[in-house]
């Protein structure tokens, strides 16, 4: 920690020092101790536990006793030789990528409108729109999707009442729900960082295309999309992180048959007591988002250059 | 690019651009507030099981749902967790902020990075991880602290400060720190310097992050999941739980009230910062 406090000494005046400024050389002292405490919180909350997590998953699974202990390979091995959970997993990424690609397409044309949008009013509306469902917690908006999709739930009603069905869809407790939850959940994460990317590229650029004769569509596709590849890329890596990890929506809106990676940490850990295997699964999960995220970037870095 | 390699017939495309992008935004928004028009509407239904078109409006749910203990307790340990989450990261996090926004210096951009972590690291993942070192810590010293209070404000601190140096940290970007050179050198002590120059300009800045540290904590699910203990759990906890099980106006009032809750803290957060700031 002290080391660090060291480093960031010399130059805290942004590389340009005031030379006999009153005051400076007891600043400098002081950095270190302003950046104590956060940092403490989260090298003894965040990175020890994540450590101690990977070396819980090399030890060996005792029940009768939660001391760790040995080294092995057993529960990766057990992860990957088990079709089972590579179902899960495979699953856990068809749904991730489905989602993300669905928030794409449906978040695009809502950042771009918010970004577009002349009346002020209007746009504080639709930003408060976006973001308090996005801090809103899954459990409630699991509950909404309860509501409007069980086998009595609205839209089943709805279909019924006008003639449309015989009887009721079952679509609560299927992997369509779980998607259906999951992109109203991340939706507003993909909406918020695209409305600042397009609020930045401007009019100016679309507007100059169009005067030049490019139809509305051709200067969208071929002006505007392109300028916001890079913050496209951060939205869809954001949605694809949020729902490989979903715990709230698969559990309530999935059911127990649909079963995903999250959830199975919890399970393993609290219902099993298999701590091992649960710290398992649950670095397992962080390795294929962490390597696919860093995978895709590196594409489209060199499809885009510097994102 | 004088539209002759269009993707679309021209006379189609002209008209068709602003429909189109205003009904994908229109189909955006239904889904993202569906959900919650959804359960707003059923918490005010009066049948108790759930049919529609209702058989009437009542608001005798909400009496219900806060005479069940644990939907009272549930809210008021989420309150407690919440205010003491922000109290810490306001404490603890401004000041980190502050440094990180003075300047270059070697090390910022990890120092910076590790702040954020507790953003990017999964809740399930965090959640699960401090579960088990808060195990070894108890069985190392004999001290309880997962399933308490304590444990659950250590992890509550964590989901909320990276909000708080994200926040005041954007305020600061752009801020000049030769003002508050100008103000030392003409004599300002230390801390006038502080109260006068640089605090009028983080204020908004710290309101937001301190709103934010509060909701984020408020509404946390995956990393208090396996902290939470007999008679100490949080209110997004006890509505998963009862989920579990059923759906009804009872469970759709509670949620409503959370929604009401969030709702007030953003809209009063717009009145100081400009929300899409802080994404």
């Amino acid at each position: 920690m002290s080391a660090l406090a060291i480093t960031g000494e010399d130059s805290l005046t942004g590389g340009q020092p005031a030379p006999g400024c009153p005051g400076r050389r007891r600043r400098r002292s002081t950095a270190g101790w302003l950046l104590f405490p956060s940092l403490t919180l989260v090298l003894a909350g965040l990175i020890l536990p994540l450590a101690l997590m990977a070396r819980t998953s090399v030890a060996h699974f005792d029940a009768a006793s939660p001391d760790l202990a040995g080294f092995t390979l057993d529960n990766y091995v057990r992860f990957f030789g088990e079709p089972f959970y590579l179902m899960i997993l495979a699953r856990t990424l068809v749904v991730a990528l489905s989602c993300t690609a669905i928030c794409l397409v449906l978040g695009v044309p809502a950042a771009f409108v918010i970004s577009r949008v002349e009346s002020r009013a209007l746009k504080t509306v639709l930003i408060l729109a976006t973001i308090i469902p996005l801090l809103m917690g899954n459990a409630v908006r699991a509950a909404g999707w309860m509501v409007l999709l069980a086998d009595k739930g609205l839209i089943n009603s709805a279909l019924l009442s006008a003639g449309l069905i015989a009887e009721p869809v079952r679509i609560l407790y299927t992997g369509s729900a779980v998607v259906i939850g999951l992109i109203a959940v991340l939706l507003p994460f993909m909406v918020i960082s695209l409305e600042s990317v397009f609020e930045n590229i401007g009019t100016a650029y679309e507007e100059a295309a169009q005067t030049m004769g490019a139809p509305p569509w051709t200067a969208f596709f071929r002006v505007t999309l392109p300028l916001a590849m890079p913050g496209i890329f951060s939205g869809c890596l954001l949605c694809f992180v949020l729902a490989m990890n979903a715990y709230a929506t698969p559990v309530l809106i999935g059911g127990p048959s649909f079963q995903m990676m999250a959830p199975k940490v919890f399970e393993q850990a609290i219902k099993v007591y298999n701590w091992p295997f649960a710290a398992t699964i649950a670095l397992v999960l962080m390795a294929v988002t962490l390597a696919l995220s860093v995978a895709s970037s590196l594409a489209l870095q060199k499809r885009y250059g510097v994102l | 690019m004088t539209g002759s390699r269009s993707p679309f017939p021209r006379s189609w495309s002209d008209r068709s651009f602003w429909p189109v992008i205003v009904g994908g935004c229109v189909a955006a928004f239904v889904m993202v507030l569906s959900p919650l028009a959804a359960i707003i509407w059923v918490s005010f239904f009066e049948n108790k099981i759930i049919s529609f078109p209702p058989t009437g409006y009542t608001f005798d749910w909400y009496r219900a749902a806060a005479a069940m203990p644990q939907f009272r307790d549930g809210f008021f340990t989420s309150l407690e967790l919440g205010l003491v989450a922000m109290l810490v990261s306001l404490v603890i996090g401004v000041p980190a902020a502050l440094v990180l926004a003075r300047g270059r210096f070697p090390g910022r951009e990890a120092i910076q990075s590790l702040l954020l972590a507790p953003l990017i690291v999964p809740g399930i993942v965090a959640g699960a991880a401090l579960y088990m070192f808060l195990i070894e810590v108890e069985l190392a010293s004999g001290v309880q602290v997962a399933m308490t209070f304590t444990g659950l404000a250590i992890a509550h601190s964590l989901i909320a400060l990276p909000w708080t140096v994200r926040l005041v940290t954007a305020s600061l970007v752009g801020l000049d720190p030769q003002l508050k050179e100008a103000a030392l050198t003409m004599g300002a002590r230390e801390f006038t310097a502080f109260r006068l120059v640089t605090w009028p300009l983080i204020r908004p800045g710290v309101v937001a992050g301190a709103l934010f540290a509060f909701i984020a904590s408020f509404v946390d699910l995956e990393k208090s999941l396996f902290l939470v203990g007999p008679g100490m759990t949080t209110l997004p906890i006890v509505i998963v739980n009862y989920l579990e099980w059923s759906i009804d106006p009872t469970i759709a009032a509670v949620a409503t009230v959370q929604i009401a809750i969030i709702s007030a803290g953003l809209v009063l957060t717009d009145r100081y910062f400009k929300l899409a700031r802080a994404f």
